[in-house]
């Protein structure tokens, strides 16, 4: 494997991106802004439900119960924690 | 990102126990496939921690083309291989409709469509091993390949399944969820990098971790 085959790699990856974004602007303007449900419903034919507004940060907001999201959250990072210790307790025997 | 964003009660109920009794035959064959393989500690930590990235990730909606959300499915199947990554799916649907997003009902669908993202994105990545070395472009190529198929496998189950009280006929659903299904793959652009940079990491940090995955 050389630099060269490295290059090839990057230049596909290159060639999709610029394809699949050409594709999703174009279907973009097609359709219009529009919510995710929003979109899933006109698509289908269902009547379009109002999206709730919601606060957020930056345009970037959450779905669902945001209180459970961090129960969640947290009992995940706590898994991921005991799973951890267990590999290193592991690795070291 | 392909997630059947549609309310319960969308599909029959028919179909929504096909999908159910699909997801479970095939978290069945998983589970009788990880006893057979025995999968350690390093696997089972991995798979923590994706499951929990995947869970944070996926309810956030990103600010693009109107509110799109990522859900890293090709990085499950990289780093955890398509065994693991059924069980990882099947638990971050679950969560999400725990939290209210997402329908109950259409678990059984979603994880399906999520299957077909991991699967592809980690045989598209080890596929790309004998075209190029960089760990940055075979990631990125992988997702942009699993959120297509996935994408392909949510318009299938959702014709296949039909919509309760609509009148669109199958042609205009399927022209609908056509151009639905090319917005998707804007996201796919973002998820693509964020992939691609993350598994770049761990390839120059502990690329042990890229070895695992088994299938």
């Amino acid at each position: 494997m050389t630099a060269l085959d490295r290059r090839k790699g990057l230049i596909l990856f290159g060639l999709i991106l610029v394809m699949v974004a050409i594709i999703s602007l174009a279907a973009y303007r097609m359709t219009g802004p529009m919510g995710i449900e929003e979109r899933y419903n006109q698509a289908v034919g269902l009547p379009s439900a109002e999206e709730e507004p919601g606060g957020g940060w930056f345009g970037f907001s959450l779905e669902g119960n945001p209180l459970l999201y961090g129960v969640i959250l947290v009992v995940l990072g706590g898994t991921c924690v005991i799973a951890y210790l267990w590999w290193r307790r592991e690795e070291s025997r | 990102m392909a997630h059947i964003h549609l309310p319960d009660g969308s599909f029959t109920l028919f179909w929504v126990l096909v999908w159910w009794i699909f997801t479970l035959v095939l978290i069945g064959a998983a589970l009788v496939w990880a006893r057979m393989r025995r999968a350690g500690a390093r696997e089972i930590t991995v798979a923590a921690f994706v499951t929990a990235a995947s869970f944070a990730v996926f309810q956030v909606q990103v600010p693009l083309f109107g509110g799109v959300h990522m859900n890293l499915t090709p990085l499950i199947g990289i780093l955890a291989g398509p065994v693991l990554g059924s069980f990882i799916v099947f638990i971050v649907n679950i969560l999400s409709a725990a939290i209210g997003h997402g329908g109950w009902g259409l678990i059984g669908a979603n994880v399906l469509v999520n299957f077909s993202e991991v699967t592809t994105g980690y045989l598209t990545f080890r596929a790309l091993k004998r075209v190029t070395p960089s760990l940055f472009s075979r990631a990125g190529i992988a997702t942009f390949g699993g959120l297509f198929v996935g994408n392909i496998a949510m318009i299938a189950i959702i014709l296949v399944s039909g919509i309760q009280g609509v009148t669109q006929t199958p042609v205009q659903i399927l022209t609908g969820l056509s151009l639905l299904a090319a917005v998707n793959m804007g996201v796919a652009v973002v998820e693509a990098f964020v992939t691609g940079f993350i598994v770049e990491y761990i390839g120059k940090v502990k690329p042990d971790l890229l070895g695992g995955g088994r299938p």
